[in-house]
């Protein structure tokens, strides 16, 4: 590049220059463009004159190029924006997530292993009646994943709820949305990166420990080949449940994100639908022992399809193709809202 | 504390009067800090009457000064007294005060009117009293055609007006607004700047804050400049602008021979005198600082000596006008 | 300015300017009506199934096995003994009647639950006289009481525990339908509302309603309007509740109400409206409210203190969601419920339930002797088996507990209540006065 070419390409003129003329002339290009127009248009005297006194004000001819510069692949500007999400978790200069809610997943991370620590700990010391009780096995692996109290009430739902409480509704109401929407990204990646974010993070929480609590026993314990033929089944079927379960309080969580403002809603509405689904339900069993009404409660139905997948005993009367259903159901207008919602935002501070 | 069920409020009570000759604002040494961020520091101030224009850049206080009148924060020393009391916990003397503050957010859902009858409410009117003085504070600020409106419909500057009219509508002795005119179109200004003026020459207290000083100037000569959390200048903005032009500035140049450069510089028309403070040191006093820093670079690189500072001592006075005035102080 | 000083032209300024402030900025907001048209569509599904299970026929089972005719000569082993012939031999019969359809004999001897009068035996009725009929006095009071053809009904009220001794074949063969539907019935109110409307509602109304009620004019900077005015932070807190609950209580008045109403003319019974379940109802009713009342304070107390109080307000959630299910699930045996606000408002319930069901501790005991059929084992206990809708009943119902009348429990549970809300507005203000808003 010669330096003629540099000094045109520049959008703006380098600050070295103006340091040399004090500030004393008009910015460098704007003059020889104004020169240009000017000379173009007439032979008018007065045009040279005009130019070089600054101090009146002059007016400078817009000229916008855009810019020809190569794009990045459309997966790296998604990791870029993944990226921003999940490395915020642990450190500054990405998303700041609140404190309470790094807090809170560092506990739910610990308290998720306490059956790692248990098996460890009675496997270590050889007691079998109680090995068997938190080590390794069907019942436990669906547990991990799947289990009622406290898990589904404290641990992930409640994560959860914090992760999706603003990660669309406040990007909408600080009108930070414009900072994706102004640049080479699309609606459809910008949400489904969010809703890979939030996922990723509850994936990791719910399958990450469950891969340690499967892989530190058959590490400590020395377990052999025919019992690990004998449960990795099991163990893809409860890691396919954790699946299914971040990916429905996701998407139920970010539709709720979605068509809201506040940092309140999303999280209180997502804890509302989970436990009171899950409680009409309950009382609905209580009362008339009627099972049907749980294909309302998303994590009743997740729960369902898992029991058939690992094989546990059921614990609901009705046929667990209809919580399959239901999950089908449930996830599908999730999504439907959310993609709505996003594809109809306006890119303003609310 | 139990709810006041009389609804007078202590002002109307006798627990509480205020001092017969207690100027309507009073900060003594008052200092706020933010954790480690100083925002007020050892500010003194009386005000009394007529309209004061509190000037300032962004950060330099204003919005705390306000904060701390309408005891909203708590000032970490010094105290403040509106009508002589203790504004912090104490909502007593808001009943002589009308505040219209920074925040564009209002409830957009309200007309103008039931907005300015709720809150007229607040200061004990009933039903009937606040509707008859909301009618009249809108036709003030000259909205009453489209009072019975959504406040969300409205422009920027009819939003500014409605906020001002609400706080007008206890007929107050104190009037405190927190950058009315931000992000109003010249016309919207103009109606606003007229109100306050209006009542101004209304003989109530009116405290202004911006960032331009020719707004200002418009409303009041009588300006408050505030910068960093300190009392800059006080007074008449007339008076100021003289003291400043009458005020010798210096420049500190930190060089390898000062004598040899001090011949070269001399022969620069606007420099009034020159004297070697310390060592590689030269201190040049002058009246017209934007001229010798015009001409100096030139003078230096022509003397060839190596200059390895060049720094402005006192100039916080006149960049804060430089930035206030928009560079023409 | 003229001020007419009646007490009402002056509760006319301040106080309900912000209560009709409060309340029309709940109606412009969608989350609003999101909540409550969610919660009506929930009690809806609930009642869909209650009014299916009150519909359908229960089916009656023979507990005495007595209308089989064993010996095949076409008169029901029942009417055989309460004509005294031999009801396994085929030539014993009583050819002197007409023999009786054996449905006659499935639920012949059913029980009187309402004439039970606490601190009496009761005296059951032999309504099929099979029990009269039997051949020695022993054998007709087997329970030793020196009445025959009784029962006893023994209250330990120290363990709470009822133990029910009845001579053999005295009201052996309930009508499962009359008492399931009964018992349904009372189940289904006892559930619904303590769980569904008292914890569920009173729960989730404040913590979407209640939560931002400070904190969101905070955040959105509105709240400079009114703390400019000369009113003190406590009232701007205390009328902002007004507001709340002058949105929340009709809500849940009318859902109680509403309620009440279609209970009442689907449910069992013989009027046309069981005018018996509206103190119950009430009760579910004014629990509820108080309820919402104390979390709605406590949750706005959370806003105030932190802008993420939503948290907080969650946690403690789920702490009165434990407290809810010891105070249910015990039937008001645990103390720690006293350390909550949900077992409050769960008195409430329970001392109404006592007041307009006086007889419903001996519909579930009688529920769960189930006429006194079951296993024995080795040690010569037997272990009933409960008549349908008995053991929801049974988990559902509650005593107050409290060692006072219910009318007394009702309203020290209620003046409980009303110091928990007090307290947190107390609280909750004195935070907020102190408090720097930026």
């Amino acid at each position: 590049m010669s330096e003629d070419d540099a000094a045109n390409d520049e959008p703006f003129e380098p600050v070295e220059n103006k340091i040399e003329t004090y500030g004393a002339e008009a910015p460098v290009t704007g003059q020889t463009k104004m020169q240009a127009a000017w000379s173009a248009e007439s032979d008018d005297e007065n045009t040279t004159a005009k130019v070089a006194s600054s101090k009146q004000g002059q007016i400078f001819e817009q000229i916008y190029k855009p810019w020809e510069g190569t794009l990045n692949p459309r997966w790296m500007r998604n990791w870029a924006i993944l990226r921003h999400h999940i490395l915020g978790i642990f450190k500054k200069g990405h998303r700041p997530w609140n404190i309470p809610t790094r807090l809170f997943i560092f506990f739910v991370i610990i308290a998720s292993m306490t059956d790692v620590a248990l098996a460890l700990l009675f496997g270590m010391i050889g007691e079998p009646t109680l090995y068997d009780i938190w080590g390794v096995n069907r019942d436990n692996l669906y547990g991990h994943v799947m289990g009622f109290f406290p898990r589904n009430i404290l641990y992930y739902p409640i994560v959860a709820a914090l992760l999706v409480g603003g990660i669309i509704s406040e990007d909408r109401s600080h009108g930070t949305s414009a900072l994706y929407f102004s640049r080479p990204i699309n609606r459809f990646d910008y949400t489904a990166m969010k809703f890979l974010s939030v996922g990723l993070i509850l994936l990791f929480i719910i399958n990450g420990t469950l891969a340690v609590y499967y892989f530190v026993d058959i590490l400590v314990m020395g377990k052999g080949w025919a019992w690990i033929i004998d449960t990795f089944p099991m163990f893809l079927a409860a890691f396919g449940c954790g699946i299914i379960l971040s990916f429905t309080y996701t998407s139920i969580g970010l539709a709720l994100s979605s068509i809201s403002r506040g940092r309140f809603f999303p999280a209180i509405g997502l804890i509302a639908i989970l436990m009171g689904t899950k409680s009409i339900a309950a009382i609905v069993d209580a009362l008339f022992d009627r099972s049907l009404l749980y294909i309302i409660s998303p994590y009743d139905s997740v729960a369902h399809v898992c029991q058939a997948l690992i094989g546990t005993e059921m614990t609901y009367e009705h046929p667990w193709v209809w919580s399959l259903v239901s999950i089908v159901i449930m996830n599908g207008l999730a999504l439907y809202l959310l993609a709505n919602r996003v594809s109809s935002m306006e890119v303003t501070r609310e | 504390m139990m709810p006041d069920v009389s609804q007078q409020g202590k002002m109307e009570t006798e627990e509480w009067r205020p001092a017969e000759n207690a100027p309507v604002i009073m900060f003594d040494r008052v200092s706020k800090t933010y954790g480690r961020i100083n925002a007020l520091n050892s500010v003194s101030l009386g005000i009394s009457g007529g309209v004061t224009g509190i000037l300032g850049m962004n950060g330099a206080g204003k919005s705390t000064l306000f904060k701390l009148m309408m005891g909203k924060v708590r000032p970490s020393s010094g105290a403040i007294r509106l009508f002589g009391v203790d504004p912090w916990k104490n909502p007593a003397p808001y009943s002589r005060v009308g505040f219209v503050p920074e925040h564009e957010k209002m409830h957009d859902w309200m007309t103008a009117f039931d907005f300015i009858v709720t809150f007229a409410r607040l200061h004990g009117m009933t039903r009937d009293e606040a509707a008859k003085e909301a009618s009249r504070v809108l036709d003030f600020v000259s909205l009453s055609d489209v009072m019975h409106k959504r406040i969300g419909q409205f422009s920027k500057g009819m939003r500014q007006r409605v906020k001002i009219a609400h706080a007008l509508v206890n007929d107050p002795e104190l009037i405190i607004l927190d950058e009315p005119l931000q992000g109003c179109d010249p016309l919207a200004r103009t109606t606003i700047m007229n109100v306050i003026k209006e009542l101004g020459a209304m003989g109530r207290t009116v405290l202004v804050s911006s960032h331009i000083l020719h707004e200002i100037e418009r409303i009041t000569e009588q300006i408050v400049i505030l910068h960093k959390g300190r009392v800059l200048a006080l007074g008449n903005s007339h008076a100021i602008r003289e003291m400043l032009d009458q005020h010798p500035h210096k420049i500190a140049l930190e060089c390898e021979n000062p004598r040899e450069l001090a011949k070269s510089i001399i022969k620069i028309e606007e420099v009034t005198g020159m004297s070697f403070a310390e060592e590689n040191k030269l201190l040049i006093e002058t009246k017209h600082l934007g001229e010798v820093h015009k001409k100096l670079p030139k003078t230096i690189i022509e003397s060839g000596i190596k200059v390895t500072s060049i720094d402005n001592p006192d100039d916080d006075l006149q960049s804060i006008l430089m930035y206030l005035t928009g560079g023409s102080a | 300015m003229s001020k007419t000083d009646t007490i009402w032209s002056q509760l006319d300024r301040k106080s309900t300017a912000i209560a009709e402030f409060t309340m029309r900025q709940y109606r412009t907001r969608i989350s609003t009506w999101v909540v409550m048209i969610a919660s009506v569509v929930a009690l809806l599904l609930v009642l869909l199934f209650y009014i299916e299970a009150m519909n359908t026929e229960i089916e009656a089972i023979d507990n005495d096995g007595d209308s089989f005719d064993t010996d095949g000569d076409g008169y029901p082993n029942g009417q055989e003994r309460l004509e005294g012939t031999n009801p396994d031999s085929p030539e014993s019969f009583p050819d002197w009647v007409e023999p009786d359809p054996p449905e006659k004999w499935i639920n012949e001897d059913d029980f009187d639950w309402d004439i039970l009068v606490e601190g009496v035996n009761y005296v059951g009725s032999d309504d099929d006289g099979d029990c009269k009929n039997l051949d020695t006095s022993s054998q007709r009071d087997t329970n030793d009481n020196n009445v025959e053809c009784d029962i006893i009904v023994d209250v330990d009220t120290l363990n709470s525990t009822v133990t029910i001794t009845a001579d053999s074949s005295v009201d052996e063969d309930p009508d499962e339908d009359k008492y399931g539907k009964e018992a349904g019935h009372r189940a289904f109110i006892l559930g619904i509302g303590k769980f569904g409307i008292v914890y569920l509602l009173g729960i989730f109304l404040p913590l979407f309603l209640a939560t931002g009620l400070i904190r969101e004019e905070i955040s959105e900077g509105t709240i400079h309007y009114m703390l400019a005015k000369p009113i003190a932070r406590g009232e701007v807190l205390l009328y902002r509740m007004l507001g709340y609950i002058g949105i929340t209580w009709p809500f849940i008045l009318i859902v109680c109400l509403v309620l009440c109403l279609i209970t009442g003319f689907t449910g069992p019974g013989d009027g046309i409206f069981r005018w018996e379940d509206v103190p119950v109802w009430m009760s579910i009713a004014w629990a509820a409210m108080l309820v919402s009342l104390v979390y709605g304070t406590i949750f706005c107390g959370f806003g105030i203190i932190w802008k993420n109080g939503v948290i907080l307000a969650i946690l403690f959630a789920a702490w009165e969601l434990g407290m809810a299910f010891i105070a249910i699930l015990t039937g008001g045996d645990s103390s720690i419920r006293y350390m909550s606000v949900i077992g409050w408002g769960m008195i409430i319930v329970d001392a109404g339930a006592a007041i307009g069901w006086p007889d419903n501790w001996q519909l579930v005991e009688v529920g769960l002797w189930g006429g006194g059929h079951g296993e024995e084992n080795w040690l010569g206990d037997v272990s009933y088996v409960a008549l349908p809708g008995a053991e929801p009943l049974a988990v559902f119902s509650g005593n107050p507990n409290l060692g006072v009348s219910n009318w007394l429990a009702y309203v020290i549970s209620t003046l409980v209540l009303a110091f928990q809300g007090f307290m947190a507005w107390f609280i909750g203000q004195s935070i907020f006065k102190g408090k720097e808003v930026n």
